[in-house]
């Protein structure tokens, strides 16, 4: 019991660490651009098929890691410059637009891979002993392949010009227009690679979880709630949150049924809402 | 007087519709267009919040979900005749609603839209726990008791044409209420929260009231929907609670032009009858949905009513 336990806790930190992944994508969409975005979990799920599809046409994993996020930015470009842009930002509209967005995503899936969930064999194979469990070898891949994705994207916006931009941008719109950063730019740019961080998290998952259409519906819930536990434009503190969640859904888990967990953490959630609105993390960083 | 002509005018093609389909031919259309009265009630609930207070719920599903439970179980479970049953679906509804609300409206904007998801997640995740009660994802069938109308006078919903009529005259005064709610004090000091809460706290409005009040008002809505689709369907299910059901209802909502009477109802008509001409001949009938959704957030933000002023009313002016 004690080893399952422990088993379901590390499942759910290597978890979080993924979701920490996709959700910083959500988090810089929403942050920057203070657009809702529906479709973000069907790009993790194009993600997962695109690694289905490397595998069966190449029959290798490892190119995945590079062409599910290059696809995934050009496709974030091209949502952003053909549909984001020209909704003005607005909200409201962003909700619509980015839901038939996932309509228009699933469907496609379905009508070209197919409806049934297929699994794909972990590329990494081999177990390790660790507190007395045989532990796969491949989790341990996808939480530093993980950490390493959301230390990259931490430095790329705190040391690169165009992070920082990312950050004027964010900060004051009016103001980083007026001093010459060009601001569309930067919205594109944005799309892009929030929608390139939730495809790498579907390559990294895609060995651990099922590939199927309908992933994104499940995992989006998630994703928001890591972006407003952790408070919103909250980098640091959405990856905490997601790995928190993850973990403690993966310890109660060890207790009661999935569903059951998965209750507990929403009802979690919700306290975290109504006492702390600005997020768990407020002060805490920065 | 125009915008009076025009009810009218809808309201006696919706009256004329069944024995207009019938001429027409095939009996099939007028299920949906009770399917669509049914769901225009839910896309009216979410504009009540949204278009009237201000408050964009993504968790109305779990109030239809309560109004379908509500019928379903009281005729399953309680053993209760047609009218007991049918007030309980709406009643339980607007009870949850006023549970949840107390908490809802504490928050505005993005944190109310994320706790409205959350609350109905976690009513979700029950109704899936409690599998042997509400049947989880499979739900649960009953059948139809007979609408005793005073005396010895029965109907029967499995009827088609008394079935739409009395979907019809229920989502009728549900739009009803919803002008008085809006004609009255009350409503307009909703618009006033909508447009500036602070002003209007100022001006001596209660707004954490009036916004659990509307809350519940549009629980309500959705509880009766929830209730007339149990009925239409003769059963309820926990999918419906699912948050996917609130987000097709906000796009319903908003393409067909938020913070207007009759748009929600337009949206969820053209919605279902895209869905429904489409899917009997090319089965990827989402990709049009979604295509459409978008095509009319670019093209038309203020939606489809709003494209209608925009054209024909300035023409005509």
């Amino acid at each position: 019991m004690n080893q399952t336990i422990v088993a379901l806790a590390i499942n759910g930190i290597v978890f979080g660490l993924i979701v920490a992944l996709i959700a910083l994508g959500l988090s810089i969409i929403f942050g920057l651009l203070d657009i809702i975005n529906l479709s973000h979990g069907d790009f993790f799920m194009v993600g997962t098929v695109l690694t289905y599809t490397t595998l069966t046409t190449l029959g290798l994993f490892w190119p995945a890691l590079l062409i599910a996020p290059l696809i995934g930015f050009a496709l974030g470009v091209l949502v952003q410059y053909s549909i984001i842009q020209r909704i003005k930002n607005n909200a409201a509209l962003s909700i619509v637009a980015t839901f038939g967005l996932s309509m228009i995503i699933q469907e496609v899936v379905r009508m070209t891979f197919g409806a049934a969930p297929k699994r794909i064999m972990s590329p990494i194979q081999g177990t390790f002993g660790l507190f007395g469990i045989e532990y796969e070898w491949y989790r341990i891949f996808a939480a530093v392949a993980s950490i390493i994705a959301i230390v990259a994207f931490f430095i790329f916006l705190k040391k690169t010009k165009l992070g920082t931009w990312m950050r004027a941008v964010r900060h004051d719109r009016d103001t980083a227009t007026a001093m010459g950063i060009p601001t569309q730019h930067v919205y594109l740019f944005t799309f892009g690679i929030g929608f390139a961080m939730a495809a790498l998290g579907g390559v990294i998952a895609a060995p651990i979880t099922t590939v199927d259409f309908r992933t994104g519906v499940d995992i989006l819930p998630f994703c928001f709630m890591a972006v407003i536990i952790g408070g919103l434009g909250n980098l640091p503190g959405t990856v905490a949150a997601a790995v928190l969640l993850a973990f403690l859904e993966g310890v109660i888990s060890g207790f009661a049924t999935p569903t059951i967990a998965r209750i507990f953490s929403l009802v979690l959630m919700s306290g975290v809402l109504l006492v702390r609105p600005q997020g768990l993390f407020k002060g805490l960083t920065k | 007087m125009r915008t009076g002509l025009g009810y009218a005018g809808l309201f006696s093609a919706l009256l004329l519709a069944p024995w207009l389909i019938t001429w027409l031919g095939d009996p099939f259309w007028l299920s949906i267009l009770t399917e669509i009265v049914i769901w225009s009630c839910f896309a009216a609930s979410i504009n009540f919040l949204f278009g009237y207070v201000g408050l964009l719920s993504f968790g109305q599903a779990l109030y239809f979900g309560f109004g379908m439970y509500g019928v379903a179980l009281g005729i399953t479970e309680l053993h209760l005749s047609f009218w007991p049953a049918f007030f309980l679906g709406p009643l339980s509804a607007t009870v949850i609603a006023f549970l949840t609300g107390i908490l809802a409206v504490r928050l505005t904007w993005h944190y109310f839209a994320i706790i409205t998801v959350v609350f109905s997640l976690i009513m979700y995740f029950l109704a899936l726990t409690f599998k042997s009660l509400t049947g989880g994802d499979d739900g649960i069938n009953f059948s139809l008791p007979d609408i005793a109308l005073g005396g010895s006078y029965k109907v029967s919903l499995t009827n088609a044409t008394t079935q739409y009529f009395f979907m019809l005259i229920v989502v009728a005064l549900c739009f009803w209420l919803i002008r008085i709610v809006m004609a009255s004090a009350f409503g307009r000091s909703l618009i006033a929260i909508r447009d500036n809460d602070v002003r209007a706290s100022l001006i001596g409005i209660h707004v954490y009231r009036l916004r659990l009040a509307a809350f519940v008002i549009a629980g309500f809505l959705a509880g009766v929907s929830g209730t007339l689709f149990a009925l239409f369907g003769r059963y309820a299910s926990a999918s419906y609670m699912f948050y996917h059901v609130s987000g097709e209802g906000v796009v319903w909502a908003i393409v067909g032009g938020i913070g207007t009477i009759l748009g929600p109802a337009i949206g969820t008509g053209i919605f279902i009858l895209i869905r429904e001409i489409v899917s009997s001949h090319w089965q990827h009938y989402a990709l049009i949905v979604g295509a459409f959704a978008i095509c009319i957030v670019i093209f038309a933000p203020e939606g489809i009513v709003g494209l209608w002023k925009k054209y024909v009313l300035k023409r005509g002016a």
